[in-house]
């Protein structure tokens, strides 16, 4: 109680005190070396970060611990919707009121290089041995060096594979899905789950706008070429591979249409009225915690080969001047123990390293088959384009628009195709 | 009467009335100048670059306004909206006058029959777009369900394309509580006694409507729709929240196109020039509002 | 007419008729009757979307998802509230800075677009109409456009993460309150203006004692719209907040949605519940306005 008062004394004498010597320092021209001194001693980092509530303990569990071990860095959080988080950094970039660090997506990373927001630290992230990048999937570094240098650094990445209601299989008495399934036995089982009469849909009919590699990888397709300059979508192997998922539902009809969809707040897979669906691994944390029924999941269905999308997300710091601060929190952050500590044992998020991997197969929220997802990216798995060119967004609106047409049966799909091909190269080529 | 531009001098009150009219507004005008002003300019200025949002810009010239032109998009966005525009704005405001005509009379219950009618425009963004999809639900929705008892079938809504934007004119009606409150504030204006007198010539309750209640609502039935038109004319929310534009490019409207461009494309420029051509549609929209309300709003 | 009389009359205020049950005329009920079959299912029509949202605000996370959908949650978790609302995030913090803010910004507005709207309605000046344009004009360019321009010039200015972009432009006028007042302060009869120059009263004597008294609907209407349009305002707070300590409560709300659709439904919607209480408590108080509204414009 009376603490206070002395203080104010104290710190009055102290300031006056300080104030006599800084005036005096300022008269000998000085004062530069003390204030860089005084730099050096507390330095503030500031994270822009896109968590839910729920997630936020985590983060501050962390950032509790690195300021233990770190006393000299100050910590500041500011959180975004995911969704947000993809407008205001550029707006931030604009006005210069940039965090040291940010959270990147996959999508991002290029557009974000190309104007400046996020910084090149290769030097940092390759010269630092015990940080031991080459531990990073390759897939996963792979988004966020676009122009050669590394500009951020992946702190998850994740293949998409079939998630399968086991409920379901279990009351139909049917085999559940693994290794072994080709896409024909998928459709074979799809067509066998689905029961109208009850409701249930063998397959979710759910087609992502991005991510949408196991939709066409299998049949040999490729959306476009690897320098992403030519789009790939006319070709007989794509208009084999997304007719069959046309045909599933529209012939097979083992599939709710859109309109059925809506039904379900978050889509007729968590709804549990449907056998199977793609499920990304960072889909598992939502589906333990809100899926009203038992599921697991299986290895992607082979088509002629095997072949599924991938994708992830990481962090990159914004001011040059102030990496060395900012990497003194990422390397901690992004090392084995950090992605454990972070997205491993809590279930959140596949980690971007191979040695922090087994963390999240044995959290408790993993499904059983977890290690699916690992033998997927590393045998299996690949990046889902366009990540590399920066008219990725508008892309994937114009060949998301002709996909809705496509589920709605509105267009054949060699006509939407064709729509695709035709509007996203004038745009490549623009 | 003021001889403004025939060249004769101000009287003194005249003078002071300028004055004073100066000082009322110099709020508004220093705020202009402050706040909104300065970027308008940059944002006229913007739409002549190629500036991404972030680093790079450059002058371009009229590039963003040829653009336009051979845009498929920008045109399919401009018949969308005035689609949307003249269908939310015509029903809306018929709507809210009803409702604001019943709930103008002396009924039981009257203050909580306005909440509820009140209530929808209250409610913003996330939260009313999940209650939406609830009720515009094809399967187990509530209008299709009501619709049953009709006999008639009813659509898929938000997931069909023909359906879609119908389903975001019922929204806007049902989100139109801010007209039916200004125009139920007007009827709360109109004397009694204009109705007494027009009852003791003999006028029936359409003609009484016809001659009394609407010249005297018509201030506030301009303002609505004025403000309806120009609302409506930049839809977005309500967009970005249900539908995203889809199915196909069934809701794509004019400014989900334009925040698309300025924060998801990284093409700022053409955000702008975008925004301006829209300017300029909703001036001159409303300005023959203006030139044609001279007919039929009375003030006084 | 000198303020003398409106006082008066506002003290001494003309018996509007009895209450509708002791009125004897069968017609009158017949009317009810009619009006009560119209409105009665147009309101629930209304209200049916927010039997969704408490329906879901009730809910365990496992039962939102549930098909078919039960309207009844089993168990009904009350717990939801008080767990939602500070659980995870400080909505007390959100509640306070929206409060402030909302506050601010009603008393700003009316202050700022009162003083405008009259001297547009009711003074005569030279270039007022090409300042009336500038007013609907700005109204008129999409937001979108301004608003990097504009966080470049609050940032500029050093309000960047405070509440001051938020807070100072409501003194500064907001030009659809502009349009609405002026609407409404012309339909006044131009003789209560003149009456009251010759007996010496200033204009600002004339706003305050004559045109205010009568514009109590209109001004209620304002002070509605400003409450909820700034206890809503999503985009302001978003663009220009960053601590955790300043944020509203709309930016509190999204703080239970997560990247990957892991959204805290039942947390959101019970916030969401909670944050419609205090504007429809508003609402219905704020009638009081509209019905002395009646009582004195009855008098003209």
């Amino acid at each position: 109680m009376f603490k206070k008062p002395l203080d104010k004394v104290v710190s009055r004498r102290t300031f006056l005190k300080a104030a006599a010597g800084g005036s005096a320092l300022m008269v000998f021209g000085i004062t530069p070396l003390a204030s860089r001194a005084f730099a050096q001693d507390a330095k503030e980092l500031s994270l822009g970060l896109t968590w839910e509530a729920a997630f936020r303990p985590t983060q501050d569990e962390f950032d509790k611990n690195f300021m233990d071990k770190h006393p000299d860095i100050t910590l500041n959080k500011q959180y975004n919707t995911w969704g947000d988080h993809q407008t205001i950094v550029p707006t931030w970039a604009a006005a210069g009121t940039l965090p040291d660090i940010v959270y990147v997506h996959g999508s991002r990373g290029a557009p974000w290089t190309a104007e400046g927001i996020i910084t090149d630290i290769d030097d940092l992230a390759n010269g630092d041995a015990e940080f031991n990048v080459s531990d990073i999937w390759e897939e996963a570094l792979r988004l966020y060096k676009p122009q050669g240098a590394i500009t951020a650094v992946p702190y998850d990445h994740g293949p998409i594979l079939l998630g399968y209601n086991k409920d379901i299989f279990d009351a139909a008495g049917h085999a559940y899905p693994d290794g072994t399934w080709t896409m024909e036995d998928f459709r074979a089982a799809a067509i066998a789950l689905t029961d109208t009469e009850k409701g249930i849909w063998g397959w979710s009919g759910n087609f992502p706008d991005r991510n949408a590699g196991g939709q066409f990888l299998p049949w040999g397709a490729q959306f476009m070429n690897e320098e992403e300059t030519q789009l790939t979508l006319d070709t007989p192997e794509m208009l084999t591979a997304i007719q069959f998922w046309a045909d599933l539902i529209h012939v097979d009809k083992v599939a709710p249409t859109t309109a059925d969809n809506q039904a379900f707040p978050s889509g007729p897979w968590q709804g549990g009225v449907v056998a199977m669906s793609n499920v990304a691994s960072w889909d598992t944390p939502t589906l333990a915690e809100f899926a009203p029924f038992a599921w697991d999941v299986a290895p992607w269905p082979a088509g002629t080969q095997k072949g599924t999308g991938s994708f992830g997300s990481g962090f990159g710091i914004c001011h040059p001047e102030n990496r060395d601060t900012g990497w003194a929190y990422l390397r901690e952050y992004l090392n084995k123990e950090g992605m454990e500590f972070m997205w491993g044992a809590s279930g959140r998020g596949s980690p971007a390293r191979q040695s922090a991997y087994d963390s999240w197969l044995n959290s408790p929220i993993a499904p059983e088959h977890a290690s699916a997802y690992l033998d997927a990216l590393k045998t299996y798995a690949m990046t889902d384009r366009p990540f590399r060119t920066l008219k990725a967004p508008e892309l994937l609106d114009i060949t998301g628009r002709e996909v809705d047409l496509i589920k709605n049966g509105d267009k054949s799909v060699a006509d939407a195709l064709a729509a695709m091909q035709k509007d996203g190269q004038a745009l490549l080529d623009s | 009467m003021l001889q403004r531009f025939t060249g004769k001098k101000l009287s003194k009150r005249e003078k002071q009335e300028e004055r004073v009219f100066y000082l009322f507004i110099s709020l508004w005008l220093i705020g202009f100048l402050a706040f909104t002003g300065g970027p308008m300019i940059a944002s006229l200025f913007i739409s002549f670059t190629n500036w991404t949002g972030v680093k790079s810009i450059s002058f371009i010239g009229m590039d963003n306004y040829q653009t336009m032109i051979t845009d498929k998009l920008f045109w399919i966005t401009l018949k969308n909206t005035a689609y949307y525009a003249f269908a939310s704005v015509f029903f809306g405001t018929v709507v809210a006058l009803i409702i604001a005509i019943l709930l103008n009379q002396n009924i039981p219950g009257r203050n909580i029959l306005r909440t509820i009618f009140f209530m929808p425009s209250v409610t913003q963004g996330v939260a009313i777009a999940i209650m939406w999809l609830w009720v515009l639900n094809p399967q187990v929705g509530l209008l299709n369900y009501g619709l049953s008892f009709l006999g008639i079938k009813g659509p898929g809504w938000v997931t069909s394309q023909t359906w879609a934007m119908p389903a975001l004119v019922v929204m806007a009606i049902w989100q139109n509580g801010q007209a039916m409150i200004i125009l139920l504030a007007a009827l709360q204006g109109v004397p009694r006694m204009f109705y007494e007198a027009a009852s003791l010539d003999g006028a029936g309750q359409w003609a009484k409507f016809r001659n009394v209640t609407i010249p005297m609502i018509s201030p506030a039935l301009f303002f609505v729709i004025v403000i309806g038109v120009v609302g409506s004319f930049q839809i977005f929310t309500t967009v970005a929240v249900m539908t995203r534009g889809g199915p196909g490019s069934s809701t794509m409207v004019y400014v989900y196109y334009l925040y698309q461009n300025a924060f998801s494309y990284f093409k700022m420029g053409y955000a702008s020039a975008l925004g301006w051509i829209l300017f300029i549609i909703i001036a001159a929209l409303t300005w023959v509002q203006f030139a044609a309300g001279r007919r039929w709003v009375h003030y006084e | 007419m000198s303020d003398v009389s409106i006082k008066e009359s506002r003290s001494n205020p003309v018996r509007t008729e009895a209450p509708w049950y002791k009125r004897k005329s069968s017609l009158r009920i017949l009317g009810m009757i009619i009006t009560f079959i119209i409105i009665i299912p147009l309101a629930l029509i209304y209200l049916a979307p927010y039997i969704g949202m408490l329906s879901t605000a009730l809910k365990q996370p496992k039962q939102i998802f549930q098909y078919p959908p039960k309207i009844i949650p089993d168990p009904v978790m009350w717990s939801n509230f008080p767990e939602g609302w500070s659980k995870y995030v400080p909505f007390n913090t959100y509640l306070f800075n929206s409060l402030k803010i909302t506050l601010n910004n009603v008393i700003g507005n009316l202050v700022s677009c009162t003083l405008a709207a009259f001297a547009f309605a009711r003074l005569k000046a030279r270039g007022k109409n090409i300042l009336f344009a500038l007013v609907l004009g700005t109204m008129i360019l999409p937001n979108e456009v301004i608003l990097v321009p504009q966080f470049l010039l609050f940032t500029k200015l050093g309000m960047n993460n405070t509440h001051w972009p938020l807070m100072l432009p409501a003194w500064f006028g907001y030009p659809f309150f502009i349009f609405l007042l002026r609407q409404f302060f012309m339909t006044l009869p131009k003789e209560l203006d003149e009456a009251a120059l010759i007996d010496g009263a200033n204009w600002l004597q004339i706003l305050w004692n004559i045109v205010l008294p009568l514009s109590k609907p209109a001004l209620a209407t304002v002070a509605i719209f400003s409450f909820v349009g700034n206890w809503n305002n999503y985009l302001g707070p978003l663009i220009y907040l960053r601590d955790d300590k300043l944020l509203t409560l709309p930016l509190g709300l999204t703080q239970f949605q997560g990247q990957f659709g892991q959204v805290a439904y039942h947390f959101m919607m019970s916030n969401a519940v909670l944050m419609l209480l205090p504007v429809l408590l508003i609402f219905f108080l704020a009638q009081r306005l509209f019905i002395e509204g009646i009582t004195l414009t009855g008098t003209k």
